[in-house]
């Protein structure tokens, strides 16, 4: 191998050289400026978590895991998954064997950036060595990877289809642009590269384009355009990135050990926001995934249109998407980048000015009324007794049957508790926290503290998902324990405490957005149906679950607007043709039914139901 | 050669027709789904404003429509469109062709558990106005105790004038029927303590001004205005009702030991099945669609098809019955028309 | 009989007088806000009516007849819970309705 040139430079790699120093000092200016945007303690934790040996290696896996190989992508779809690694993997794999060429063939040339890019131009092959073709044919072999994958990508905007997606985004024009250039790259390198190829040397797939070439073409007049057409493709690349969705590629490298040091969102745009609304690739995967995507209108809401706007600081947009939003939280369960839409919108509604706000000081924290054991209570040998504080919550309330089935079950499991709302109660703040008023949630977080504190419980029974959730993450109740009712079912069932009969009726489960998606409560549920007759699946289920559409989530959506999402959510429910409708949350419960054609119950009627005889040891 | 005239549904809509039919010397066919015949009257007590016996109502229609073709617990299976007529499968076998066809399938109760906050089917007190009406009729019910009552509710627009039920429209009748069933309840139990809970109350009909002054002034019924939102159980199993009373802007709290909740109209499950099988067109409001709503409202926008009674709306058993003779008189002009 | 209010100067309400611009803004925000049909609803169920008073019948009715000063302190209570929304009989959206006010009346003025 020798060089071509004793300079080693030519004008076409202009184009290339200035659009990368553009960009990387573009990214970097960014990136400071985020990390800047962190307050204080977070960017101490960012920092310190680099240097920690296990966040370390978990950012290493995760960036080659996520941003290379995109293995989010292919348990999703293994054609979208294969479009994006190919291009992502392959694109980085040419780099580096690039590199790695010149490292062995011109190591005085390292420190130019651009000659791993244009290396074949500048050198002539002088012999060919085992080494040599391997080299050549890895970089070939890449190429052909990238190109498949640019094929794929050609292919899904015409039939996204075929990828498991029914729709896609609308791309933006410089989305288009970004495009565009990125598809030209790798086309335009083959060219560039099969017009060199009897110069610099090549392997199955420049070589033999050459002979093709040369059969029709003189080829080396062609060399040079080709060359700074490639170039072009890559700086214009380079120049538009920042302003195209192909800016997630940088911005999800700092993403994810920014999220590994456990950064969360604190402000609605700068810092960790910033960092998210950037790393969205604006795939659009959140569209079919969105409970409201049944309606049309709607698609617009979605969380890629929410990004796109706060990178261009429409706020009329931002706030009615931010408003409309069902905080179901599925777009952030199968975005494969992370970016939690839920939480983002929760933000921006944080920032808005209200005139009137609420103080909570006058409402006493009374526990007084809060009596335990009124009933008989038979705690079975071996257990310890525990108070149990049942907290219906206000959804519970305005469906009373599930409340009744509660104390039921108490009752049959011989538990002492206490009905801590039974003549009404004070919110949990949940609510109150979703429209983003932190505040005004805040204190009513503290009330209820002051009084379960109060009233000497040792454990905390809920039966609303929406109170169970900012119980988990906002209350601080010195080592009483929460737990959802479906839990706490689930333990009677597992402990022999509560023995249910069976029979062959076919219950499918609805799993609450706040109860699975939002506290990870799977299991415990599908137990305890399994243990009173046959539990079939919705067709979407688990973290895939679609809302029921009465979501409180939604500050803007009226009730005649919620319609067609809870018959597509029901749709879902009755793939399999299941007797009973189960879910374990009020709202569900009274918002599936309004339009079911069967049954609809919460988890507690089910089982007291089933429960016939009470045991007890 | 006589028409055929298939009156499905043998309410007292269907039998109000049939004994005209008969009178204008035709020979009308009912079907009826259940049974027996009269319908929702059927299973009612006493009729307002002057307490008559329903059962004498019924008596009455049946009697009078006996020498038509009936056919009980007989529904419809499916319907073929010929060239100028229908063929109307029966689920007893028989098909009947025929020209003309009086819709006469009434309405059906709300289901009132669809309702969750009020509890229906969940508490141990808490009944709708056709329970009220069947203990009236001597039909024992666990829910209501025969021997003493204190406090007794009545929820008005239970399923009527509600998005959330899926109905907007007023059901028409409900305020009435609880005006007549509180005075009933009272004179049944003249200590108790009776409330109507009610958002408007809609006294249209003739002597039902006076009713209602009956009740207030004769029977010391009282009156709340403000819809009852919530409800639940002390532990002696009774009902707390909450509602606001919003007349005095306060929110207001009672103990009941029953609860009745005035469950309103719905069109019928196999009115609205037939109605697909026509197909005949359903209105906004859930109820079939009358070709016009003021000349009209007898006559379905398909060719021999007539309406009549509460599968258009609500109605009254007067008002019914008057649409029943109208639908008559309508078909006998047709049929007239036809030869 | 009662009417709550007597017939004095005071206390009467004058809707010649009532400027009501900044309640046609709220319309225009919240269209719904003319359904109500004032069935009380709303305010039995509220959990923050036995502190302050909340009524969202009250609230609607009381802006429309210019009694703000009354509206600031039942809503002060309010903790955004939805069963005003979920029991409303012609599905006004209250919550939103709530935020609506907070933003665009001022206790000050």
């Amino acid at each position: 191998m020798r060089e071509r040139f004793l300079t080693g430079y030519n004008d076409f790699v202009l184009p290339f050289s200035l659009g990368l120093i553009f960009i990387i000092s573009y990214c970097v200016v960014g990136m400071i400026r985020i990390l800047h945007q962190l307050p204080a303690e977070d960017r101490k934790r960012f920092f310190i978590s680099l240097v920690t040996p296990a966040t370390m290696w978990k950012n290493i896996k995760d960036i080659f895991l996520k941003c290379l190989i995109h293995v989010d992508i292919w348990k999703r779809n293994k054609l979208l998954g294969y479009m994006h690694s190919s291009i992502a993997f392959g694109w980085f794999m040419l780099i580096v064997v690039g590199h790695i060429e010149v490292f062995l063939y011109t190591p005085h040339r390292v420190k130019l950036f651009y000659y791993p890019i244009f290396f074949r131009y500048f050198v002539a092959e002088t012999e060919s060595t085992m080494r040599g073709s391997l080299i050549f044919f890895l970089m070939d072999l890449f190429l052909l990877i990238v190109l498949s994958g640019i094929a794929l990508a050609i292919i899904k905007r015409v039939r996204s289809v075929m990828f498991g997606m029914r729709r896609t985004t609308n791309p933006s024009f410089f989305d288009l642009v970004g495009q565009y250039s990125l598809w030209a790259i790798f086309p335009l390198r083959l060219l560039a590269e099969a017009f060199t190829a009897d110069i610099s040397g090549g392997s199955f797939l420049t070589k033999s384009l050459n002979y093709v070439f040369t059969s029709f073409l003189s080829n080396h007049a062609n060399m040079l355009p080709a060359w700074w057409a490639y170039s072009c493709a890559l700086g214009i690349f380079f120049f538009v990135l920042p302003f195209t969705r192909y800016m997630h590629i940088p911005t999800e490298i700092l993403l994810i050990p920014m999220r590994n040091a456990g950064i969360k969102i604190r402000n609605a745009r700068k810092g960790f926001a910033k960092a998210e609304v950037y790393s969205c690739p604006s795939c659009g995967l959140c569209i079919d995934a969105c409970p409201m995507g049944v309606m049309k209108a709607n698609i617009k809401d979605t969380t890629v249109y929410l990004n796109r706007q706060i990178r261009r600081r429409n706020e009329a947009r931002i706030e009615e998407i931010s408003d409309k939003c069902l905080l179901c939280g599925k777009c952030t369960a199968i975005c494969p980048v992370g970016v939690e839409g839920d939480k983002l919108r929760i933000a921006q509604r944080s920032i808005r000015k209200y005139n009137l706000n609420p103080d909570y000081s006058n409402i006493p924290a009374d526990a007084s009324g809060i009596e335990f054991a009124a009933h008989e209570v038979t705690a079975p040998s071996g257990r310890a007794r525990e108070k149990i504080l049942y907290f219906a919550g206000c959804m519970t309330a305005l469906t009373p049957v599930i409340s009744k089935a509660m104390e039921s079950i108490l009752k049959k499991a011989g538990a002492d508790y206490a009905f801590m709302d039974r003549d009404g109660g004070i919110c949990c703040g949940r609510p109150m926290f979703m429209s983003g008023r932190f505040d005004a949630a805040r204190m009513l977080v503290e009330k209820n503290t002051e009084i379960i504190k109060a009233s000497g419980a040792d454990v905390l029974l809920l039966s609303c998902p929406i109170c169970y959730k900012i119980f988990r993450e906002k209350y601080h109740l010195d080592g009483i324990r929460i737990i959802h009712h479906t839990e706490y079912i689930a333990g009677l069932i597992a402990d022999g405490i509560l023995k249910p009969s069976s029979d062959d009726t076919k219950y499918v489960y609805h799993d609450p957005c706040e109860l699975g998606r939002g506290c990870g409560v799977y299991e415990a549920p599908r137990e305890v149906i399994k243990s009173v007759g046959t539990l079939v699946e919705a067709q979407k289920n688990r973290k895939e679950s679609i809302c029921c559409g009465g979501s409180l989530g939604s500050l803007t959506l009226g009730f005649d607007k919620r319609r067609a999402m809870t018959e597509n959510a029901l749709a879902n429910l009755v793939t399999e043709s299941p007797d009973i409708i189960v879910t374990a949350c009020p709202l569900c419960r009274s918002t599936f039914n309004r339009y079911s054609d069967r049954p609809v119950e919460d988890i507690a009627e089910t089982i007291d139901r089933k429960i016939t005889k009470t045991v007890k040891s | 050669m006589k028409e055929n005239i298939l009156i499905i549904g043998g309410g007292i809509a269907g039998l109000e027709a049939a004994a005209m039919l008969l009178r204008l010397g035709h020979s009308p066919i009912i079907i009826e789904k259940s049974d027996r015949l009269g319908g929702h009257v059927a299973s009612w007590h006493k009729l307002f404003p002057d307490m008559t016996p329903a059962k004498d109502v019924v008596d009455r229609l049946t009697a009078e429509a006996s020498g038509a073709n009936i056919f009980l617990n007989t529904e419809i299976s499916f319907v073929n469109k010929l060239t100028d007529s229908y063929n109307i499968m029966l689920s007893n076998g028989i098909s009947i062709i025929t020209k003309v066809i009086l819709v006469t399938m009434g309405f059906s109760l709300f289901d009132a558990a669809k309702k969750e906050e009020y509890g229906y089917g969940v508490y141990d007190h808490v009944v709708t106005n056709r329970d009220l009406e069947q203990w009236f009729n001597g039909k024992d019910d666990p829910r209501i105790d025969n021997s003493a009552m204190n406090a007794v509710g009545f929820v008005h627009c239970v399923g009527s004038r509600d998005e959330k039920a899926k109905n907007s429209q007023c059901s028409k009748v409900c305020c009435i029927t609880a005006v007549k069933q509180a005075i009933e309840v009272k004179q049944k139990f003249p200590d108790a303590s009776v409330y109507c809970f009610y958002m408007d109350l809609r006294m249209f009909g003739k002597k039902f001004e006076d009713f209602y002054i009956s009740a207030q002034r004769d029977y010391g019924i009282r009156f709340i205005r403000g819809r009852v939102s919530e409800v639940s159980e002390n532990i002696e199993g009774r009902v707390v009702v909450k509602a606001e009373d919003t007349l005095s802007g306060k929110p207001l709290k009672v103990t009941l030991d029953l609860l009745v909740l005035m469950a309103g109209m719905v069109c019928g499950d196999s009115c609205t099945k037939v109605a697909g099988m026509i197909p005949l067109p359903v209105d906004s409001d859930g109820f079939l669609k009358s070709k016009d709503n003021i000349f009209d409202v007898m006559e379905s926008p398909k060719e021999g098809i007539f309406y009549a009674g509460a599968c258009t709306g609500p109605k009254t058993v007067p008002e019914t019955l008057a649409e029943a003779r109208a639908a008559a008189l309508d078909i006998h002009l047709y049929i007239n028309g036809l030869e | 009989m009662d009417f709550g209010f007597k017939i004095s100067p005071s206390s009467a309400i004058n809707l010649d007088k009532i400027d009501l611009t900044m309640f046609e803004k709220l319309h225009e925000m919240e269209p719904d806000v003319y359904k109500c049909i004032a069935c009380g609803s709303c305010s039995a169920t509220c959990p923050a009516a036995r502190y302050s008073g909340m009524s969202m019948r009250k609230v609607i009715l009381d802006l429309q007849r210019g009694r703000e000063k009354e509206v600031f302190s039942m809503m002060k209570n309010c903790m955004l819970c939805g069963k005003c929304t979920m029991v409303c009989p012609r599905g006004i959206n209250t919550r939103h309705l709530i935020l609506s006010i907070s933003k665009l009346y001022c206790e000050t003025k």
